[in-house]
């Protein structure tokens, strides 16, 4: 097989190369593009393969035409639509393995070029972790390489020789790379964004149906990741707080909407105490406006460019979606008291629940509400039912049917912590104590190489807060009654391991995976912290500790336009003193002229050596003083004018530097 | 009228310039001073690529679509540097190219010569306006040969035409060029006349005098050992092939016949046809033995026999 490959006509094999690189920049698409889009792609590619590996004449216009417009009705059928991102990316998938049909001239190959630049960009509308970066940065090697390989025109010369090449060049542009990248301003965006830029990611939502976190506890994929500074939490303290649900329809749980900030500017009472923990998050985009943060935040999280603020029921939010990686620093202290004086009203919404819902949990909280008539003993009471009732926290509960609280309670007694919390408060509301459920984040994982901590999708949670008279609004885990491990030392279901994982880790020794887990993590976490959250802010920053008072974008350009007026005059320099010392052998002969200027001789300008002998000649004195002159202006002739051999390319030098010394000799 | 057109006339005005500030030489050395460069269509495209990708990027708030974009641009930037240095340094020389008969093609040499210690890849040269290109490498501290040719456009001393060396390596975005204008020149005799008539039978006066019919075949020749300017009829290639000796007759009898070409022996009227019957029959006495002589303008060559001879009637036919 190799052997054939390397037999194979030049044309073929460079044709066979650039197929390899589309494969490999379009490959990563297969998630984003339909199914058949896929299909089409890769049927092309083979086609087109073996066309190259048998040297057969490429397909009809025809054929082009017709399968182009298949695609685009295939576009159609799939998007109802042309435009857009997902379509947009569809199209030139299909696009670029068309053309692939009449890669001919060299300007074909320059339009597969830009439009596999164009779908590298795509790719990191849904990635842009390290791995993409990788893949990528071999891709425009790849794509270089073949472009390179396109300009060497005689023969057949090795691939590696335009890899070295395009290695090189790549190398070379490495700097220009950071110094734009650094220095570059960071402008906002210049247009809307599309409504689908970033669908397809997952997170907490402003509603729960039941469900939805059990869905969210099998994504591996980060959340956020946060570093203290200072003291470090326990990490029962590690709630992060996200929508908070109050209002209950019988199926789903739903935020509050929060009055406008101008009229409840401060609408929770917070007392805090004790020591703060001080942190900084970085959370990935997730569509939501909610800040997560540690219980409880008095004061707003810094984000640059905004001001957060608090709604009633202590959730920080941002006026706008988290589209990017966001980088904020808050405070927190575990210990806190809210809303302990809030007036009946306030609370109400805490207490509704829907008419004909759940019948045998309201009557069992009408129960648990004449045996234990203290409100905080009735809470207990629940837990220690909890406790003791042989209820399982599982991931696979089943579907739960209309009155999903009575269901839990009584008949299958499994649920995932959001079931558990929701018929938690179902049962204090209906007994009379005002409850409400908590999404959020419970937990995380400590890298012990750099100290960032990872919270991960599957670690979202839901819990309860309940409101007791004189102690305010006081969390409560029930899940924790249930599954202690799962809050106490962040125990996690397993979740089911894919086929391809099981055969990649099996033989490996989980505390080795998990150590590999860890440097994987701490890699990707510098990644995000140096190149994808490197924000205007940062670049302020920079420019601030370069000694400027107060940076704004014009100095971001000023540095830059610097650099490059910089760059230029040492390159003009460079080229002026490449250029002094070009020829050495014209330089030989200014210095030869300068012994006739001694001479005090006449010379006519741009003599050459021939015309310096014929002056030597006629000049006596000029024989007396310089006797060798005419023998080295010979030899500097026969330098220039003879026929050169081949070999002695390398010792033009030599030679030039061997006749300047005899010069030197005879000045003497 | 010409200003009608300007660009084209800013075009050819500009060629014209830098042909004329461009020295004859047979051998060139390129520098920063001779060596031009200007993105190609695809480099703009590139270029507009660029532009894309940065609007992309800021408009999607992509860190890494900025990092794909400069990093591009900075290859792009280093790919200008390394398409100039392919030809900087580079150090060409010619071959003048031996006389050629009018409507034939002259071929010359050219040797380029690469004293770095990297090879120089995708080099293209072409004589000017023609657009054939010839593509060769040159490696780490080599040399390559290169072969061109061009019609010569009109007879007599004239100089090569104008050279241009081009590389698109290693990107395509940039064509960088040198043009050069070789001081060697060509000398180019008149087409010889296709099925020209025979040799005319009567000479000028001189022909005349030497009576033509002195012909005694029968007679033995003598033989001489091969002199440089004999003709190949002469050679007595039965006894060179037996004792490997170049043995040639003694034109006893046949230098007695001699013609003295004239343009009024042609009976043409016109010059140019008139010099490519000359040049005919001058070649067609060369071949027969006949001693001639040609009397042409201000030239005048006495009869005589041999390749040195010939090669003087054609340069005199030449710079007619």
């Amino acid at each position: 097989m190799w052997r054939a490959l390397t037999r194979l006509p030049r044309d073929g094999r460079d044709t066979l190369f650039l197929l390899a690189v589309i494969t490999w920049v379009a490959l990563p698409l297969i998630q984003q593009v339909p199914l058949w889009c896929s299909l089409m792609g890769a049927a092309v590619i083979l086609w087109r393969g073996s066309l190259a590996w048998r040297a057969l004449p490429l397909p009809g216009t025809a054929w082009r035409l017709g399968l182009l417009a298949l695609a685009v009705a295939a576009t159609w059928m799939s998007y109802r639509t042309l435009l857009g991102r997902d379509a947009g990316v569809t199209l030139v998938v299909v696009l670029l393995t068309l053309k692939t049909l009449e890669l001919r001239a060299r300007r074909d190959a320059f339009v597969v070029f830009f439009l596999s630049f164009f779908l590298m960009l795509t790719q990191f509308f849904y990635s842009q972790s390290l791995l993409t970066a990788t893949a990528m940065l071999l891709a425009l090697w790849g794509l270089l390489t073949a472009l390179v390989n396109a300009h060497m025109p005689v023969g057949k010369p090795p691939l590696w020789q335009a890899a070295r090449m395009a290695g090189q060049m790549t190398l070379l542009g490495a700097p220009i790379m950071l110094v734009l990248f650094m220095l570059f301003p960071r402008l906002a965006p210049l247009w809307g964004l599309p409504g689908d830029a970033m669908t397809g990611r997952s997170g907490l939502s402003a509603s729960m149906s039941v469900g939805n976190i059990a869905s969210l506890a099998l994504d591996d994929s980060v959340a956020m990741r946060l570093r203290f500074t200072g003291q470090q939490p326990e990490p029962t303290q590690m709630y992060f707080r996200g929508p908070v649900l109050t209002q209950f329809d019988g199926k789903r749980w739903t935020a509050m909407p929060w009055p406008d900030a101008d009229l409840h500017p401060m609408p929770t009472q917070l007392v805090v105490q004790g020591e703060p923990l001080n942190y900084q998050i970085t959370l990935e985009p997730n569509q939501q406006p909610w800040l997560l943060t540690l219980d409880a935040t008095p004061q707003p999280p810094k984000v640059p460019g905004s001001t957060p603020r608090m709604t009633h029921d202590l959730q920080w939010v941002l006026t706008r979606p988290v589209t990017e990686l966001l980088r904020y620093e808050a405070t927190s202290y575990t210990r806190y008291l809210a809303d302990v004086d809030a007036p009946r009203t306030q609370l109400r919404p805490n207490l509704r629940l829907p008419l004909g819902f759940n019948p045998r949990t309201q009557a069992w909280a009408q129960e648990l509400q004449q045996s234990h008539p203290d409100p905080a003993a009735r809470v207990q009471a629940v837990l220690q039912h909890l406790r003791t009732g042989d209820y399982l926290y599982t991931l696979e509960p089943g579907l739960y049917g209309r009155d999903s609280a009575d269901e839990f309670w009584f008949d299958r007694k499994l649920g995932f912590c959001e079931h558990i919390a929701a018929a938690f408060v179902i049962v204090m509301r209906a007994s009379g104590i005002p409850a409400r459920v908590v999404t959020g984040y419970q937990g995380g994982e400590r890298n012990t190489l750099d100290n960032f901590w990872t919270v991960r999708q599957s670690d979202a949670h839901a819990w309860a807060e309940v409101w007791l008279a004189g102690r305010g609004w006081v969390r409560v885990d029930p899940t924790a009654a249930v599954a202690p491990g799962r809050t106490g030392s962040l125990q996690r279901l397993q979740t089911p391991r894919g086929a391809l994982t099981s055969a990649l880790l099996g033989s490996v020794s989980p505390a080795f995976a998990l150590n590999m887990r860890a440097a994987w993590d701490a890699v990707n976490n510098r990644w995000n912290q140096w190149v994808l959250n490197y924000t205007q802010q940062r670049q302020l920053d920079l420019l601030k500790n370069l000694g400027f008072e107060s940076p704004g974008w014009e100095d971001l350009l000023y540095i830059l336009w610097s650099i490059v007026v910089v760059a230029s005059l040492a390159s003009a320099a460079w080229s002026a003193w490449e250029r002094q010392r070009q020829d050495p052998w014209l330089r030989l002969l200014v210095r030869a002229r300068k012994a006739f200027a001694h001479a005090k001789l006449q010379l006519p300008p741009q003599s050459t050596p021939r015309q310096l002998i014929e002056l030597w000649r006629q000049h006596p004195s000029l024989q007396a003083r310089y006797p060798q002159l005419r023998t080295w202006l010979l030899q500097l002739e026969a330098l220039r004018y003879s026929q050169p051999k081949p070999q002695q390319a390398a010792s033009f030098k030599q030679q030039c530097h061997a006749l300047g010394r005899q010069l030197k000799r005879m000045g003497r | 009228m010409r200003w009608l057109h300007p660009l084209r006339f800013l075009k050819n005005r500009f060629a014209k310039w830098l042909q004329n500030r461009m020295p004859l030489a047979d051998r060139i050395t390129l520098n920063q001073r001779n060596v031009y460069i200007i993105p190609t269509r695809a480099g703009l495209m590139l270029a507009v690529t660029l532009m894309v990708l940065l609007l992309a990027s800021i408009n999607y708030q992509l860190n890494l679509g900025y990092l794909l974009t400069f990093l591009l641009a900075g290859c792009a930037l280093v790919a200008m540097h390394v398409a100039h240095a392919t030809l900087r340094g580079l150090t060409m020389h010619l071959e003048a190219p031996d006389a050629c008969y009018m409507g034939a093609t002259a071929q010359f040499v050219i040797h380029l010569q690469n004293t770095r210690k990297s090879p120089r890849f995708g080099l293209s040269m072409s004589v000017q306006d023609t657009g054939h290109w010839v593509d060769t490498d040159v490696g780490a501290q080599a040399s390559a040969t290169v072969q061109l040719a061009f019609k010569p456009p009109r007879r007599g001393l004239q100089h090569l035409p104008t050279l241009t060396l081009q590389t698109l390596f290693p990107l395509g975005t940039f064509r960088v060029w040198a043009i050069w204008r070789p001081a060697a020149q060509v000398l180019v005799y008149p087409a010889p006349e296709q099925h020209a008539p025979p040799l005319p039978t009567h000479g000028s006066e001189e022909g005349h005098q030497a009576s033509p019919a002195v012909h005694t075949l029968g007679e033995p020749d003598g033989l001489r050992p091969y002199r440089r300017g004999d003709g190949l009829k002469t050679i007595v290639w039965k006894k060179a092939a037996k004792t490997g000796e170049l043995v040639s007759r003694e034109h006893t009898n046949l230098q007695t016949r001699t013609l003295v070409l004239e343009p009024q022996l042609t009976q043409l009227s016109q010059t140019e046809a008139q010099l490519s019957r000359l040049c005919a029959w001058v070649l067609l006495a060369e071949k027969q033995g006949v001693r001639y002589g040609l009397r042409i303008g201000g030239h005048n060559l006495a009869p005589a026999n041999g390749l040195t001879h010939q090669q003087r009637c054609l340069q005199a036919l030449a710079l007619a």
